[in-house]
């Protein structure tokens, strides 16, 4: 019997499990696979309207973060920093100022807090600045890049490309290439004899993400550096905290019915050989949205949550899940499961299903978290918030 | 439309395997499990053969699977896809697959045999004329093997088992603990017996998953289904199997069904009915389990749990007991793999990229100065150890230290 059992390993999950195994408490945490963070831009998206700061009264009643409040984000993104302050990987950044991080098109994210290596490149704006491209690195465009980092705003004096040493390699080459050969001293050195004299007159450089060191960065499409140091950081700080972590096997809640209360028992871990049961006083349940596999669209339009079976709400018709355009605001993302202020999945009278279930991350309804770029900072709020009441 | 094509068409095409594999970052002859798994896949054709998909560069180590947000078995198909006839493979892959066969002839010489493969001349022979990287380690044969020395624990068949009503284990120890760390298997016994339970040895051959990991099918299905055979009488009598070396607990878990295609009855109670050693006694003892009383073992160590191990899916449960032992201080591995995968790091146009693979391992572990590393898996250990001149143990084994088994 685990006290705190987590379902889920992606940010809110691994979140939620180092803020309960750092509160000493016996956590397991269970995914059938990794969450999104290693495709990820690795940065912290609170609230990324750039016309509209954060403010929680203006939120919809059943938002996550107004159902959080404001003190469970703030909690949480202390918290947050701590823990990568702590790993030697530190983030910049805060809830009242935006962070406009320029995207591998040379569009600007904008974000809450990012990895100093990023989030460096806010003290360049305003500055004459060179941007690097790489010869041989896949989703690699310099002059998309380029133009329209001018056209947002910085001063892109010139754009240079850099070739690598040795031979010409056998296929295009991802970032986590290049990242691997810069842990090499010998050739960094080749690399800096090589570049030494291209680099003269520069005094701010751009540079994909594959360095982790001061220049600033530009993360790139997946596989992305930013988004897998994360990852990294957070699953073995789990681990450092004596998180029991299991993979690769699914879950299927279980439900305790010899109490009047209602509480779930557990769940039933699928591993790929056989099934057995899994106990925990609570569960945290952090599998995400439809992307994630904690939110599953049937044909006949239904919606059903993976785990446990929670009510959710959904259109008669099918098709109002879905906009017109791609680019418009998907109305499915609002759905998934309702949640009270500690995060206990409702029933559709407005009850708590279960008095020891707790949730956290993309699975929670009400926020559309694409339009708003709100998912990490509404991952870190609502574990921290799931967390609480679970310890309580 | 053919089933099997189907969990191509799951792939998202994210790029979380690419970003997650431990070959594909390290060598640029690897394509990525993204495109040598679902992409190639679009274009196989029935009467055209793939142009370079550079399978052959996968080390099977199940990351990309274990990864994949849409269930797409990403390094079965790449598994699947390295399927060759006999012919075709060389005489060194042909060899080097059947540690049986090796083991029990080196045995009988083990006096002669282990000072040759000591020798710098015969691995330089070996690396020239055989393919066989002189970097890379070879194992000790042991004098005596386990079936040997524990000859007394077989049981032919479960109607000669003893009438006992205790709970009754049959102990797959595979190919590498019976000629190479007979040790280990002697302590899993007298821990298993320790622990109250029935132990013996059923009889049993090669899991058959060097052959598999060589795209030589053929050859490992048929120890697969001898293996089905030969234990099928003692699951239907609902006796489980405890193996520990997980990557033949994964062949039986997994890989039978998953990528040799036994998909039968027998196959999946087999699959059912197979533990690993510390799966076993916490799920089937843990009463014992918690009774135990650990001495002290002053150290400080790095536990790197296999990529085979994560294929079970069950987690760290090695952790869960070390974690117990007083004084000892662990660290724990956060790397997917150790590079080395079986034979792949053996080989020797393989080798540097399993060293690349495990070099931030083999760093981290001298950068903690650990005393010593702890990893479930045979070849691990051998390579990890080979690479850090560190001791490398068994997780049972500090376990056995611990329970005053050993000093």
């Amino acid at each position: 019997m685990t006290d705190i059992l987590i379902i889920g390993a992606g940010l809110s999950g691994l979140f939620a499990s180092i803020l309960a195994a750092k509160r000493n408490a016996d956590v397991t945490l269970v995914s059938a696979g990794h969450g999104g963070l290693s495709i990820s831009h690795g940065c912290i998206d609170v609230w990324s309207k750039a016309t509209s700061s954060l403010s929680l009264s203006r939120l919809k009643k059943n938002h996550p973060y107004r159902i959080a409040g404001k003190r469970a984000l703030n909690i949480a993104m202390e918290a947050f920093e701590d823990i990568m302050h702590d790993a030697s990987y530190p983030f910049s950044g805060s809830l009242s100022k935006q962070l406009f991080i320029p995207t591998a098109i040379g569009s600007l994210h904008c974000t809450a807090y990012a990895p100093i290596s990023l989030a460096h490149s806010q003290m360049t704006k305003g500055t004459p600045i060179a941007i690097a491209s790489i010869a041989g690195l896949r989703d690699c465009f310099p002059e998309m890049l380029v133009k329209n980092l001018r056209s947002n705003g910085y001063l892109v004096e010139r754009s240079i490309s850099l070739s690598l040493p040795g031979s010409e390699p056998y296929r295009d080459l991802y970032s986590t290439d290049l990242a691997y050969r810069f842990e090499d001293s010998a050739y960094r050195d080749q690399i800096a004899q090589l570049w030494k004299p291209r680099l003269s007159g520069i005094h701010c450089l751009g540079i994909p993400a594959i360095l982790g060191i001061e220049l600033f960065e530009i993360p790139t499409p997946p596989p992305s550096l930013p988004g897998l140091r994360l990852e990294q950081v957070l699953f073995s700080t789990a681990a450092h905290f004596g998180v029991n972590i299991i993979l690769g096997s699914s879950a299927i809640g279980r439900i305790d019915r010899s109490r009047k209360l209602k509480r779930v028992s557990g769940i039933t871990l699928q591993t790929p050989s056989n099934s057995r049961q899994l106990k925990a006083q609570k569960v945290i349940l952090a599998t995400g949205g439809f992307l994630h596999g904690g939110l599953i669209a049937h044909r006949d339009g239904s919606i059903q949550e993976s785990v446990f079976n929670l009510p959710i709400d959904y259109p008669e018709n099918r098709k109002a899940l879905l906009a017109p355009s791609l680019f418009d605001k998907q109305p499915y993302e609002m759905h998934g499961v309702r949640v009270n202020s500690r995060m206990q999945p409702l029933d559709l009278k407005g009850e708590p299903v279960y008095e020891n279930l707790f949730s956290a991350g993309g699975i929670i309804a009400g926020a559309d978290r694409q339009s708003e770029g709100s998912r990490q900072g509404i991952d870190l709020a609502t574990a921290q918030r799931a967390v609480e009441a679970a310890l309580e | 439309m053919n089933q099997e094509f189907l969990p191509t068409d799951h792939c998202l095409k994210c790029n979380i395997c690419t970003a997650s594999c431990p070959v594909a970052s390290v060598t640029d002859r690897f394509l990525g499990p993204k495109a040598v798994g679902p992409q190639a896949h679009r274009f196989q054709h029935p009467h055209y053969e793939l142009p370079d998909v550079s399978e052959e560069w996968c080390s099977s180590c199940g990351t990309c699977t274990l990864v994949c947000p849409h269930d797409v078995p990403v390094a079965e198909m790449i598994a699947k896809m390295k399927e060759r006839p006999n012919r075709e493979a060389s005489w060194r892959d042909r060899i080097i697959s059947r540690p049986e066969m090796l083991g029990r002839l080196a045995t009988r010489f083990a006096s002669i045999v282990n000072p040759l493969i000591n020798s710098s001349r015969v691995r330089a022979a070996l690396e020239r004329y055989f393919g066989i990287s002189s970097k890379a380690p070879l194992p000790t044969i042991a004098r005596t093997s386990l079936n040997k020395s524990l000859r007394d624990y077989y049981v032919k068949s479960p109607n000669r088992l003893e009438e006992i009503s205790r709970l009754t284990v049959g102990y797959f120890h595979g190919c590498s603990t019976n000629f190479f760390e007979p040790m280990l298997g002697e302590l899993a016994v007298v821990i298993l017996e320790s622990l109250g339970l029935y132990v013996f040895l059923p009889p049993q051959v090669c899991c058959g998953l060097p052959l598999q990991s060589n795209g030589l099918f053929d050859a490992a299905r048929k120890l697969a289904n001898k293996n089905i055979k030969l234990l099928t009488p003692f699951l239907r009598e609902k006796i489980p199997i405890v193996g520990t070396s997980p990557s033949c607990m994964l062949a039986f878990k997994h890989d039978y069904r998953a990528i040799l295609g036994i998909d039968t009855e027998e196959s999946n109670l087999l699959a059912n009915s197979t533990y690993d050693f510390f799966e076993f006694i916490l799920q089937f003892v843990p009463e014992e389990v918690n009774r135990i009383s650990y001495r002290k073992v002053v150290a400080h160590a790095l536990y790197h749990p296999p990529c085979q191990l994560r294929g079970h899916g069950i987690g760290t449960p090695a952790l869960t007991i070390l974690r117990r032992i007083p004084g000892l201080q662990l660290e724990v591995s956060d790397f997917a793999c150790c590079g080395v995968a079986g034979t792949y790091g053996v080989k020797s146009e393989r080798y540097q990229v399993a060293y690349a693979v495990g070099e931030q391992l083999f760093q981290k572990a001298l950068a903690m100065n650990v005393d010593f590393i702890i990893s479930d898996s045979e070849t691990c250990r051998w390579w990890i150890s080979k690479h850090t001149k560190l001791p490398a143990y068994h997780p049972l084994e500090i376990m056995a230290r611990s329970m005053g088994i050993i000093t």
